[in-house]
């Protein structure tokens, strides 16, 4: 369990980080941490987001065709 | 020319003090970030809209090639150049939400701030002012808010800081030039904040991570990696992270001030005939010599502050350590529009130069280009209380403005008397003869006027060149 969670931010870190930042600022491991899971979260509701209009479109052709039939 | 050495840290540019100016010179390495900003013309919005210091471009050849920079800035310049550690619970509060506004304005344009100083803000009128036009930045979409962590350690955990303890920042903050660190506060927050979730969001669960990714030496393989860019950050995730800590911070409380002086009354509660005369002092002493730049040595609530701004002063600062006057300082310079700064200031401790190099913040006497001083009621609170010789206090508010008023508070005084009962009288040099000989040697007295049955009396000095 634990070198998932490893391997996990692990990934994370290797997402984010940007390679040229000119940052002269130290910017925190954790709040740059914290900064990818706020965009994997966002990323994520937004594809649910999308693959629930998909599933509400995809019925509501269904509710359409039966309501054009009747 | 003098270089400033609080801007050494930004690889951007540099300030300097060349002729009673502040120029700022844009580095090789700046260059391009000045260029979008400047055809953007987002410095000219940004004062506009009141966020930025008035900053222009100069066009001097002789300076461009001395300073080797092709592109130079003059900014406004300042009475008085303030530190978080010297603001009141509000000031840091009000320096907090404007950096997040001014972030949202800039985001909103395609632009960010690049850090998150306490720094980088100045108080004009009362009112929070940034003054670091480099800090501006092209925002990249995708890219996380590199300022999140600075922020936080400056401006956010001082706050949590009072709040959860019931103490003052200021002190912490002097000692730990940025901020308080996620790991130390993390410490100290009680159970409600811990369970507020913006507090845990944004320390609470960064501390976390950043102790794990400690643990496990995660951060080394990440830089070693660090050419996999991804944008994961999207601008919404930015807006919301901005938009939840100004929401929380705009509804926090200062734990230490009583609310029933929430709205700043216009009623006076002094009355007494002695103040009034202490008022016409002031008045005269501001009038007749034509002050403009005014020390307000334990300003109470800037009664006497203000008194000097009516009068034709152009700038006070107002200093006291009691937290409740300065916060009342603080509402009256902003409700008012004021030129007037109160700060937090122990007389017997004043901020020293201090940080890099020793000088990296320059110390309350360094700072000082005052042409007169104020200090009523405040000289006993050094000689009895703190025990300094009366000498070295006389001198001390010599070094501070050539010109002044002094008020001497006598032995049978009832304050005095308070504080002796408790003390026991150590103090055999401490009287009205003795003061008026140190002051006479160091200056010209002007004038000593009574003030008071007990004896108390105001000394105008004019500094011996």
């Amino acid at each position: 369990m634990f070198k998932y969670s490893i391997l996990f931010y692990t990934l994370i870190l290797f997402i984010l980080f940007p390679s040229k930042s000119f940052a002269y600022l130290d910017p925190g491991t954790g709040s740059m941490l914290l900064q990818a899971l706020i965009g994997l979260m966002a990323t994520l509701f937004t594809t649910f987001y999308i693959f629930l209009n998909k599933i509400k479109l995809f019925f509501k052709k269904i509710y359409y065709k039966i309501f054009k039939k009747k | 020319m003098q270089k400033i050495p609080g801007s050494f840290r930004d690889p951007s540019g540099s300030v300097f003090n060349y002729q009673n100016k502040i120029i700022r010179s844009v580095s090789k390495i700046g260059e391009q970030k000045y260029l979008h900003i400047k055809n953007n013309n987002i410095i000219e919005e940004s004062i506009k809209n009141n966020f930025l210091i008035n900053t222009f471009e100069i066009d001097d050849v002789f300076l461009k090639e001395k300073l080797n920079s092709s592109f130079l800035l003059e900014h406004q310049k300042l009475e008085y150049v303030s530190y978080p550690y010297e603001w009141s619970f509000e000031q840091l509060r009000d320096a907090a939400i404007h950096h997040l506004n001014y972030q949202i304005f800039l985001l909103e344009k395609g632009f960010e701030l690049i850090d998150a100083s306490a720094y980088n803000i100045q108080f004009i009128r009362g009112k929070p002012t940034f003054i670091d036009c480099l800090s501006l930045s092209k925002y990249q979409e995708g890219r996380p808010w590199f300022g999140h962590n600075q922020f936080c350690e400056q401006f956010l955990n001082p706050l949590l800081f009072t709040i959860s303890t019931k103490v003052l920042f200021n002190n912490w903050y002097k000692g730990s030039l940025e901020g308080i660190k996620n790991n130390e506060i993390a410490r100290i927050l009680n159970f409600s904040l811990k369970i507020n979730p913006v507090v845990f969001f944004n320390i609470l669960l960064p501390n976390l991570f950043d102790k794990f990714s400690k643990k496990k030496n995660l951060s080394d393989l990440a830089l070693i990696n660090n050419n996999k860019i991804r944008n994961n950050f999207n601008k919404n995730s930015y807006f919301w992270l901005i938009r939840s800590l100004k929401k929380f911070i705009s509804n926090i409380k200062n734990p230490l001030t009583p609310t029933f002086w929430g709205r700043y009354n216009e009623e006076k509660t002094y009355s007494d005939i002695n103040y009034s005369k202490k008022k016409e002092i002031v008045r005269n002493f501001i009038i007749k010599n034509n002050i403009k730049n005014v020390v307000d040595l334990g300003c109470n609530d800037g009664d006497f502050s203000e008194l000097c701004l009516i009068n034709g002063a152009e700038h006070v600062v107002g200093l006291d350590y009691d937290h409740i006057s300065l916060e009342k300082s603080y509402l009256r310079s902003k409700t008012k529009n004021l030129n007037f700064l109160p700060l937090y200031f122990d007389a017997a401790n004043p901020s020293s130069n201090i940080g890099w190099y020793q000088n990296e913040r320059y110390g309350f006497l360094e700072r000082c280009n005052f042409d007169g001083l104020i200090a009523l009621a405040f000289e006993h609170h050094l000689a009895i209380a703190k025990n300094i010789p009366l000498g070295e206090l006389i001198k001390w508010f010599l070094d501070i403005a050539p010109l002044g008023l002094i008020e001497f508070v006598p032995k049978n005084d009832k304050t005095v008397g308070i504080m002796l009962g408790l003390k026991g009288d150590i103090f055999p040099d401490y009287n009205e003869e003795n003061f008026r000989k140190i002051l006479a040697k160091l200056s010209n007295i002007v004038s000593v006027s009574e003030v008071g049955d007990s004896g108390r009396k105001i000394y105008e000095y004019k500094k011996l060149r």
